[in-house]
């Protein structure tokens, strides 16, 4: 069945292999410091969307002295961004944003341990979606349908639950809340992904320590109420070597709707434990119910090194890549490489994210047009940080 | 009673949120709880950068850890903290930047595991070496970081010297 997935995968001819024309980078927050430190870490890393003509980035910073979620706006034609609004009242991790269309957009966070989450812009008030201790949220939307994910307490651990939201022009609706597994995990779930494919049904990959090491996992539904056994994306199996450990590190996955019926996943892998993590990506041609062989996604230059804060992008139209950072080159840059249709790309430096300095913590989407939406972390001379932006256009 | 209670609560916190493989027999604590007592004690911290399921730590648990003279020596002169280098628990760098455990490995440029790191009690890196090591090879870190050798010497040097 993996054999004949994978086939499938590679019937997908994505447009050739584009060259991408980055426009300058721009900062994005207001608040600078050499105390102030910006975040771009989430579940499924989704810290970049697009709706209609406007590009929104999410953050947790630190410039009260306690860590808030924001979100800023930059309509295309705009030469910065502006309108950045504080999402949070308490303290806030890990916000994540999805694009609705019409130029609106749904955010979703952890705040004083409750997965909350809002359409922005607009006054309605945050809704809480997390009945317990939660944290990791993440979003996905498509065929009319809007979902969130989280990982949740449930006994000794935490386990992944998928909520169906209802939403109108400016408020959300918790319509269900269902785990992926109705019984207690037997280790700790958590940092799911979701993707909901072309034909309306719905992915989730996620960390699972069930097998006593973190592996990649995946489910699959229909409906998003009911979900498949869940199976690992990760080829390598767990177990001791001489009676020793339980498997190799896995960590952080990523998923992404791609092509007409397909998902992407990508994750940092370490079955290679002599240099640091890799990233390796998994391809499913049939939404997520099933998913091709492992594949290496940095090119041999950086298979040398530990890659650091994968993120797999894909759009309908059967583009895909993935961003990630390095220090191949003596300080982290960021790095993309996109699939071919047979293989993943030698490595690129987008220009602007690369070069003398710190440039981490990529996030991305494509938008309708099929242009790039990139954002990272970029450490300052003293000491604190600022997220910077670029588009690109393909060539 | 309260100080029990207080005990179970944090030990519960500890197995709810941490699912890694610290050496059994050692107090090992969190990043942020073990640089706070060391700023009290005025002890160096010994951090072990371990992962979930990975073979070298465990082995490292068995073949040294298990040692009960290094359990004394470690126990008693440093602030132990366990960090799972694939966790989203979070912690506060001594500069004030909140983040998570797995990032720490990110900022420690960290390659493999376990990988175990010397801080000053104020939270200032002395050195880091990674993979399997002897009892011998701990004993030879704990003087090099508590008789002061790192000041003037790397951690090679120091070794040479010694041979």
């Amino acid at each position: 069945m993996r054999a004949l997935s994978f086939l499938a995968a590679l019937l997908f001819v994505p447009p050739l292999q584009a060259d991408w024309r980055f426009a300058e980078p721009l900062s994005v927050s207001s608040a600078h410091g050499a105390a102030i430190f910006h975040h771009l870490e989430s579940a499924n890393r989704l810290g970049v969307a697009v709706s209609a003509q406007t590009a929104a980035v999410v953050w947790e910073d630190n410039r009260s002295g306690t860590p808030h979620c924001y979100v800023a706006f930059r309509e295309s034609s705009a030469k910065a961004f502006a309108n950045e609004i504080q999402l949070s009242e308490q303290s806030c991790y890990e916000p994540v944003v999805i694009g609705l269309g019409g130029g609106r957009f749904v955010a979703a966070w952890e705040e004083e341990g409750r997965v909350r989450a809002r359409v922005v812009p607009g006054a309605a008030p945050a809704l809480t979606l997390s009945g317990a201790e939660a944290g990791q949220a993440t979003l996905a939307a498509g065929a009319g349908k809007t979902y969130a994910a989280w990982a949740e307490q449930a006994g000794r651990f935490r386990r992944i639950v998928v909520a169906h939201l209802a939403l109108d022009e400016s408020a959300l609706a918790l319509d269900s809340v269902h785990p992926v597994e109705p019984r207690e995990p037997l280790d700790e779930q958590a940092w799911p992904a979701l993707a909901v494919a072309g034909d309306g049904s719905l992915a989730v990959v996620w960390e699972d320590r069930r097998h006593k090491h973190t592996v990649p996992m995946h489910s699959h539904s229909g409906d998003g109420k009911v979900f498949s056994p869940p199976a690992r994306l990760s080829e390598v199996p767990s177990g001791s070597v001489q009676g020793l450990g339980a498997g190799v590190g896995a960590m952080r996955p990523t998923l992404a709707r791609w092509g007409a019926t397909g998902v992407a996943a990508a994750w940092l892998d370490k079955r290679d434990f002599l240099s640091g993590y890799d990233v390796y990506a998994g391809l499913s041609s049939d939404g997520g119910r099933s998913f091709g062989r492992n594949l290496m996604v940095q090119d041999s230059f950086g298979a040398n090194m530990a890659q650091w804060h994968a993120q797999v992008v894909g759009n309908p139209e059967g583009r895909l890549l993935v961003v990630w950072d390095d220090e191949r080159d003596g300080t982290a840059d960021i790095w993309m490489s996109e699939w071919d249709g047979k293989e993943f790309s030698e490595d690129v430096a987008p220009r602007g994210a690369a070069g003398p300095g710190s440039q981490s913590d990529p996030v991305a989407t494509l938008d309708d047009a099929g242009n790039l939406h990139l954002a990272w972390i970029e450490r300052r001379d003293d000491g604190g940080t600022q997220i910077r932006y670029s588009s690109a256009s393909p060539r | 009673m309260k100080i029990i209670l207080a005990w179970l609560a944090a030990s519960m916190l500890w197995a709810g949120s941490v699912q890694a493989d610290p050496p059994k027999g050692y107090p090992f604590v969190g990043f942020d709880a073990g640089l706070k007592a060391a700023k009290s004690s005025g002890k160096p911290i010994f951090i072990y950068f371990g992962r979930y399921g990975c073979a070298w730590c465990d082995h490292t648990n068995k073949q040294t850890f298990s040692d009960e003279g290094l359990r004394k020596l470690y126990t008693q002169n440093y602030e132990l903290v366990y960090v799972d280098a694939e966790s989203g628990r979070r912690l506060t760098l001594p500069n004030g930047e909140r983040i998570t455990e797995a990032e720490l490995g990110v900022r420690l440029k960290a390659f493999a595991t376990p990988l175990f790191v010397y801080f000053t009690p104020q939270g200032e890196r002395i050195v880091q070496i990674p993979g399997f090591k002897t009892v011998k090879d701990f004993r030879d870190y704990d003087r090099y970081v508590r008789e002061g050798h790192y000041k003037s010497k790397t951690l090679l040097e120091f070794l040479g010297d010694k041979s």
